[in-house]
């Protein structure tokens, strides 16, 4: 019977050996022990013998061939014996002989492959960017050094973007969106109030930021020994925080002093029952206040006084030639300074009801965020008479210039004249101002202005 | 495993003689008189004065030293000597025997305690040099700088005695770390050695010269050098494995059985055992050792026991006349040769010894046998001197070495480095920078034309790049692989310097482990490529030996992993040298060294990161055929040490990134550069070793499915390695991310993640973030997927640290989270 002989293994990580010579040929007479043919692979060179007596009938190959291991190489029988079934790409032989092993790192990719076809196939669904940003490990997460040094390039706030990065971090991507991609006016507004960040694209026309795509900035906050038996942490609200920046803020960046000084509030006490009985008579429509009048008195003497109805930009001043007043209005949420524009335009009880009108919608939360911008007014009256304060040191919303502080009436003596000194009502004024902007001088002759304004103030109804 | 040497199974299993007949060792034999010697001529009168001069230079300069540490000065000069001084005081005799059988052909090398031998073989040279060249000598050393401060301390005209100036002063302003030192104050007391006298270093690790000393002398043979290597090494070093290792290497019977020609015949070394009794406070006699003599350990290594012997070390005459013999044996080419020269330390270990180990009378005892004062006796009773003769001798001693002292402690004269000022002077001198084609000036001995070799032949049929000229992949076996890269290298530098010698535990029929060297036995005689023991130590400690001495070499390490079998020689020996020497020095070796897979946890290991620890060894670790032929030129055109990685996994990959393939011709990689293998814009991934081909396949991933374009930078060099590329790719990407397969704690990987960190820290979009394997064990093959990091790994990494992936599931924990459970762990 035909014998068959293979390419030997040698070794394990030999998968084929190119034959160097064929020492045999078809028709040669071969002995045990007899070389059949020389090969090698590439560490080192081998010569087959022969294990079987015989009549070569068939060699499948030519010398330099590349054969793998195991494959049928040649027929060795008596001479009229079939062979052909032995010829390598029969069905025997083939399984046999296994596909040249690439090298190790493709080999991996195979596995690879499989492993990530299953772990691709359980992640349909996906997850949404803007949930990796809130729902991360910490929401504090930084900006890149590469996103901040764009973020300068394109002038835009990296503290104002959603980061798309581990964590939410702010990567670089999240600035070359942000500087691309259009935010609508109140999303403007509200990120200028800061706390928010935008996403780097949003759900308005072509990816346009609007005002519920913005997201919250999270603190850290740090755990202190203590907490629960001597204190509660509490988080800051959005609107603290934006309170707790801003007044730190004014304080740090500028040149604050306040003066003060008392008005004769005769003349508005009498206007205010003035008005009070003209609104019981049906003749206006409006409650006036004490504050009212105040506001009144202030706004036309910031007319006179245009370089104290400014802000002070640090290099420049902003002159207004209107008076965009704004006004602290107490709420449950915390300190707001809505801004009335044009407010010199406004007769008594039209102010009277701006004032009223801004206040309400602060307290509910429905003021327009564009008048709750420092830059929206150019400058503000804080009144605490109603809490019974008599002076106080207001805090400048910068960039304003000035700020007016009106406290409580309270009797003082004044010499009326003719050696009679008697106790009159008198309204604390504490005015804030910015001596970057002011000087002293001028600072002074506007509250006494103020004060001259309260005092003379001739309101008819 | 050499074809020639039959293992008879009838010889081996029956052997004709039933007893292992070990030859008889002699002790003290040596039983001469002075008058006896004067008789027969060996000495003159004036020989026996200068041994009795010389062993004094010796007690005095060891005193001096001894009473700077102990009092703070000597003869009421003041110094204060804050570094080592391991002293031989008692050890006199045997220094000066040592070096009076030795010319400047004849090189020593030593211990930490070796100042009395180089004052011995320094004062036996001056002696016996000629006059105009010991002046040449004098003068062209450092410029005449060291000479011209010894000259202050001698003013007559004898060369020679101005000679022992310079060999004085030269010593003590090494010892007290001056540039005008014999090493520019760089070596110091255990390091300090003079060439010209046939000085070699001496060596802070104790038998640290036990194999360097055997690798000097397979210099002298391989490139038929004079003269014989002298090991001088203590009792304590006969522990030591280097110096069991470098015995085993000197005493290879293939010397005599497979080296041919006036190659064939032994390694003339002698290892020199100072047996002066003490290791630290141990005592090796009836303590710390089993030898009863050192003597005995040469029946362990060699049929005719190294032809070792005992003599006695307290009467020079004894040791010059064991040494004359040795010497002989040597230079018949029957070595290695031992000898147990029997000693006595008077001081200890170092002057903070207190010697609380021994009595007070044992040191007495000692010291009423003192070798000075004894051998004084014997030439007064000779009648070769009278006493006041000899008291003038020391006299005149004791004021030269105070002469020299003065003026290797003024710091006018004898200035140190300014480090401060000079910030990058000792940097410049940690590598010579070479680029020499040949160390040697002799035609290489080869055996055949390099065009008839049959590997050179085969390569000839290669395709020299992955894909043939339709741009269909080659087969493996048919296409030019990463071992013929290697290959062409280094056949190339054999054919052109007759330097090169190589070898390692397998390197020569087989090719080596890996079939790198196949094709060099056809074309190398056995001098130049061999097998060696089993014995990393010597494998590595010989190289340097023979580098010091000035050829090129190419040790073999087998598996990384084995690196810390040879610790010792790659941390402590091979970087040090060439800056230690004051850059007398220059160290040419290429050890290759096989990174390994598959084998598991003793045998897979990358510790490229050991290797970058060290200052003074250069590292590369090629991944491809053109860059392994390249960096492989470049490493053997240099004359630094090189530790050359290579990647079983490497092997038979093919070259599939230098256009037009591997060049046929000569051409160099600098070290140091790494190579950009694909470009992108998206992210940078730099990585060591094979990992760049995992690198390649996450690239593939990311381009394909998250449109992410990588840019690749194969690291090529780890030391030095020039961070110009890579920075200008993380300033264009803003995102890196270095990969390698060393354990990730502590490695190299790390050391460029916080470098590009600080150099690029404004343009980077996330920290740069590293890839390495496990801190585990390597485990078996079947499950190294989990340890070495795999292309999912990259984009596991990406999605968690630099840019989350759309709709990505991660297959492996690469947070920040886990990074700091493992720590915590441990793990």
């Amino acid at each position: 019977m035909a014998q068959v002989v293979i390419m030997p293994k040698q070794g394990q990580s030999v998968e084929s050996c190119i034959v160097t010579e064929f020492k045999k040929k078809v028709g040669d007479k071969v002995a045990v022990g007899d070389i059949l043919f020389s090969y090698e692979t590439d560490k080192a060179s081998f010569d087959e013998e022969s294990k079987f007596e015989g009549t070569v009938l068939a060699c499948f190959f030519n010398d330099n061939d590349e054969i793998p291991c195991l494959t049928n190489v040649m027929v060795i029988g008596e001479p009229g014996e079939s062979f052909e079934e032995f010829a390598p790409g029969g069905e025997a032989p083939a399984a046999a002989a296994a596909p040249a092993v690439e090298d190790v790192p493709q080999d991996t990719t195979a596995t690879l492959g499989t492993l990530r076809g299953g772990t691709v196939s359980e992640a349909n669904g996906g997850v949404e960017r803007s949930e990796t940003v809130s729902g991360g490990a910490s929401s504090n997460a930084g900006v890149s050094p590469r996103a901040k040094r764009l973020a300068e390039e394109k002038g835009v706030d990296p503290n104002q973007i959603a980061g798309s990065g581990p964590g939410g971090r702010v990567i670089e991507r999240d600035v070359i969106a942000a500087a691309a991609s259009p935010r609508s006016g109140l999303a403007k507004a509200m990120m200028a109030e800061g706390g928010l960040r935008a996403p780097a694209s949003g759900t308005g026309l072509a990816g346009m930021v609007k005002g519920s795509d913005l997201k919250t900035r999270k603190p850290s906050h740090t755990d202190i020994a203590g907490e629960g038996s001597e204190f509660q942490v509490e988080k800051m609200s959005n609107m603290r925080k934006l309170i707790a920046k801003s007044m730190y803020n004014s304080l740090q960046n500028s040149a604050q002093l306040t003066h003060m000084l008392g008005a004769d509030a005769r003349k508005i006490q009498a206007l205010r029952k003035k008005a009070k009985k003209a609104l019981e008579e049906g003749k206006i429509d409006a409650n006036v206040t004490i504050n009212d009048f105040v506001c009144f008195a202030v706004i036309k003497a910031l007319q006179k006084f245009p370089k104290v109805n400014s802000h002070c930009l640090g290099d420049s001043m902003r002159i207004f030639n209107t008076v965009n007043l704004g006004c602290a209005v107490d709420t449950e949420r915390g300190l707001m300074v809505p801004c009335i524009k044009h407010a010199e335009n406004l007769s008594i009880t039209e102010l009277s009801k701006a004032l009223k009108q801004v206040a309400d919608d602060c307290r509910k939360g429905s003021i327009n965020p564009d008048l709750l911008s420092s830059e929206a007014a150019s400058f503000t009256v804080s009144n605490l008479g109603g809490f019974g304060v008599e002076w106080f040191t207001p805090v400048i919303n910068l960039p304003q210039s000035g700020i007016l502080g009106v406290g409580t009436i309270v009797p003082r003596p004044k010499d009326l004249g003719g050696g009679v000194i008697a106790f009159v009502p008198y309204l604390g004024l504490s005015l804030t101002y910015d001596h970057r902007a002011l000087d002293g001088g001028e600072a002074t002759r506007f509250l006494k202005q103020v004060a001259t304004e309260i005092e003379t103030l001739d309101i008819e109804f | 495993m050499p074809k020639a040497l039959y293992i008879d199974p009838e010889v081996t299993l029956r052997p004709q003689e039933h007893e292992l007949k070990l030859p008889v060792i002699p002790v003290m034999k040596y039983n001469k008189t002075v008058k006896e010697e004067l008789k027969d001529g060996r000495f003159s009168k004036e020989d026996l004065l200068r041994i009795f001069r010389d062993m004094s230079y010796i007690r005095e300069f060891e005193t001096m030293l001894n009473l700077v540490k102990t009092t703070g000065g000597y003869n009421g000069v003041a110094y204060n000597n804050p570094g080592p001084a391991h002293l031989s005081a008692g050890q006199e005799a045997a220094a000066v025997g040592m070096a009076y059988a030795l010319d400047t052909n004849d090189f020593i090398f030593g211990s930490h305690r070796s100042h009395g031998e180089i004052l011995a073989k320094g004062l036996r040279s001056i002696q016996i040099l000629p006059e105009d060249e010991l002046k040449k000598v004098m003068e062209e050393f450092w410029g005449g700088a060291t000479l011209n401060v010894a000259k202050k301390a001698y003013s007559g005209t004898d060369t020679k005695e101005l000679g022992i100036r310079f060999l004085l002063y030269g010593a003590m302003a090494e010892i007290f770390a001056r540039t005008t030192g014999f090493n520019k104050g760089l070596g110091g007391s255990m390091h300090t050695f003079f060439t010209p006298f046939g000085i070699y270093p001496n060596n802070a690790i104790v038998g640290g010269s036990g194999s360097i000393a055997v690798g000097a002398a397979l210099y002298k043979k391989v490139n038929r050098k004079k003269g014989i290597v002298v090991a001088n090494l203590g009792d304590g070093a006969m522990a030591r494995g280097p110096v069991l290792e470098g015995m085993t290497f000197a005493s290879m019977d293939q010397f005599n059985t497979l080296w041919e020609g006036d190659m064939k015949g032994g390694l003339p070394v002698l290892f020199n055992v100072m047996d002066n009794q003490y290791a630290m406070g141990g005592q090796t006699k009836g303590e710390t050792m089993g030898y009863t003599f050192p003597a005995r350990l040469g029946a362990g290594f060699k049929a005719d026991a190294m032809d070792a012997e005992r003599v006695d070390g307290y009467n020079p005459l004894a040791v010059i006349d064991a040494f004359y013999r040795k010497k002989a044996y040597l230079l018949e080419k029957k070595g290695p040769a031992l000898l147990d020269v029997v000693t006595y330390r008077y001081s200890g270990h170092s002057p903070s010894d207190q010697s609380s180990y021994r009595t007070k009378e044992e040191i007495e005892a000692w010291e009423k046998e003192d070798c000075i004062v004894a051998f004084g006796k014997k030439l007064i009773e000779a009648g070769v001197a009278d006493q006041a003769a000899l008291d003038a001798i020391r006299a005149e001693v004791n004021s030269n070495i105070f002469e020299c002292y003065k003026l290797a402690i003024d710091e006018e004269v004898s200035p140190r480095m300014d480090l401060v000022k000079q910030d990058e002077l000792l940097g410049e001198m940690m590598f010579s920078n070479q680029s020499i084609d040949s160390l040697s000036n002799a035609k290489p001995d080869v055996l055949m034309p390099l065009e008839e070799n049959p590997r050179v032949k085969q390569i000839a049929g290669k395709e020299r790049f992955w894909l043939d000229k339709d741009g269909k992949p080659v087969s493996s076996m048919k296409s030019y692989n990463f071992r013929d890269g290697v290959f062409e290298a280094i056949v190339d530098r054999f054919y052109k310097d007759a330097s090169l010698i190589a070898y390692g535990e397998e390197n020569r029929e087989w090719g080596g482990a890996f079939a790198v060297y196949r094709g060099l036995t056809e074309a190398l005689p056995y001098h130049r490529l061999f097998n060696s023991p089993i014995a990393e130590a010597a494998i590595i400690g010989t190289a340097i030996g023979y580098a010091m001495c000035g050829g090129r070499v190419i040790p073999e390490i087998m598996y990384c992993d084995f690196l810390g079998c040879c610790g010792d020689e790659i941390f402590n020996q091979l970087p040090k040298w060439q800056a230690m020497s004051g850059n007398i020095l220059k160290m040419p070796v290429v050890v290759r060294v096989s990174v390994g897979s598959k084998y598991g946890a003793q045998h897979s290991q990358d510790w490229t990161s050991l290797c970058t620890h060290i200052p003074g060894l250069k590292v590369c670790f090629p991944v491809t055929p053109y860059d392994a032929k390249g960096l492989m030129n470049a490493a053997l055109q240099g004359t630094d040490p090189v530790i050359f990685f290579e990647s079983q996994r490497l092997y038979g990959i093919a070259e599939k990134f230098h256009e037009g393939g591997v060049p046929e011709g000569y051409y160099e990689i600098p070290i140091g550069e790494p190579d950009i293998k694909r470009a992108g814009k998206d992210i940078t991934i730099l990585t060591i070793g094979a990992t760049l081909y995992r690198a390649l396949e996450a690239a593939d991933i990311l381009k394909e499915k998250y449109g992410m374009e990588a840019e690749v930078i194969d690291a090529r060099s780890l030391v030095p390695f020039n961070y110009d590329k890579v920075i200008e790719s993380v300033k264009k990407t803003g995102r890196i991310i270095i990969a390698g397969d060393a354990c990730a704690r502590g490695s190299y990987l790390n050391d460029l993640a916080a470098n590009i960190s600080e150099m690029a820290f404004d343009y980077l979009d996330a920290a740069p973030v590293v890839l390495g394997s496990r801190n585990w064990i390597t485990p078996c093959h079947e499950l190294e997927e989990a340890f070495f990091p795999q292309p999912s790994w990259f984009l596991d990494a990406i999605n968690e640290k630099i840019v989350p992936l759309k709709d990505y599931v991660p297959t492996s924990n690469q947070t920040v989270a886990q990074m700091r459970l493992h720590a915590r762990k441990g793990i």
